[in-house]
């Protein structure tokens, strides 16, 4: 397999490496790849089991990042107390 | 009176008029800017505490800046990106007095390649699960105090575009850089964080066989 996939880096017009898939990735999880870009980069993963779980490894990590911080839940708004806290510090500054 | 319930997101026009209103010292008009502006302002500087109390702090911080430099405050930019802006300059700032940002080094955390532009450091651990491995408690904490022992540059990217979802052209504008250095920062923060992980889950499968 590690052949074939060098023969078809070296012989197919536009096969990706690994390294090129690295530099595309960022911009294939932000959806901003050309369309032809994005063909390229699934038929590199097609065929390269380790990009295919590099890539699966990035998404994920992504995702589970949000969970490693607990701050990312949306507030509809801060504490009443807090806001009054403001207001009585700009009192104090002006 | 005057109606001061205003959506969280302001049009232009409207939001001109409450800048105008701040700047002359409108009363009401500074507290519409905390009830409409602060929840948004709080999530972010909440990112950069592990705590709620820092995050208060900074929230306060952060507004009597907005107090003092409003006059001075150019219309070109979205009033959010100024608030967000002095918001992580605020944590920043609060976080450099602490001096609790320690830097891990990156370097050994990239990829190489060899010759044929071939992964050389790879190795298919199946077994490292990263969605089972959140499964644990201590995962989240281990990967918390990873995030916090970034760089600083690092760090600050990946709490505004991938904890706060903040739009790589706003990243750009609260931190003062590039479209493209935020592009690059948090692509480099992604694989670092992505190899961190893979080292504690490694970890983690060791302490399992060993018990």
């Amino acid at each position: 397999m590690l052949m074939m996939k060098r023969l078809m880096t070296k012989y197919v017009p536009g096969m990706l490496t690994c390294e090129q898939v690295d530099r595309f990735l960022y911009d294939f999880h932000e959806d901003t790849l050309t369309y032809s870009e994005r063909v390229k980069f699934k038929l590199h993963l097609s065929m390269c089991k380790e990009c295919k779980t590099y890539v699966r490894d990035y998404k994920n990590t992504i995702r589970l990042s949000k969970e490693g911080i607990p701050t990312a839940e949306p507030l509809t708004k801060v504490p009443e107390e807090l806001v009054q806290a403001i207001i009585k510090s700009r009192k104090i500054d002006s | 009176m005057k109606n001061l319930s205003l959506p969280s997101s302001l049009a232009v026009d409207d939001e001109n008029n409450l800048i105008d209103k701040l700047i002359k010292g409108d009363d009401q008009a500074f507290e519409s800017l905390i009830r409409n502006y602060s929840a948004k302002m709080y999530s972010i500087a909440r990112s950069f505490f592990n705590n709620d109390d820092d995050a208060q702090e900074c929230l306060q911080k952060s507004f009597i800046q907005v107090f003092e430099n409003i006059h001075s405050f150019r219309k070109e930019a979205r009033l959010t990106t100024w608030l967000h802006r002095i918001t992580v300059n605020c944590a920043l700032m609060m976080i450099r007095q602490q001096q609790r940002h320690k830097t891990l080094p990156l370097e050994d955390y990239f990829q190489h390649y060899n010759d044929y532009g071939e992964r050389t450091a790879f190795t298919d651990n199946s077994a490292s699960n990263l969605e089972q491995l959140f499964e644990l408690k201590e995962t989240k904490t281990t990967l918390n105090e990873i995030i916090r022992s970034l760089p600083e540059k690092y760090c600050n990217v990946l709490l505004l575009r991938d904890i706060q979802e903040l739009s790589t052209n706003e990243t750009a504008m609260i931190l003062a850089i590039s479209t493209a250095a935020v592009k690059t920062q948090l692509h480099r923060a992604r694989l670092f964080l992505k190899e961190a992980l893979k080292t504690v889950s490694e970890q983690a499968e060791y302490n399992n066989k060993g018990n």
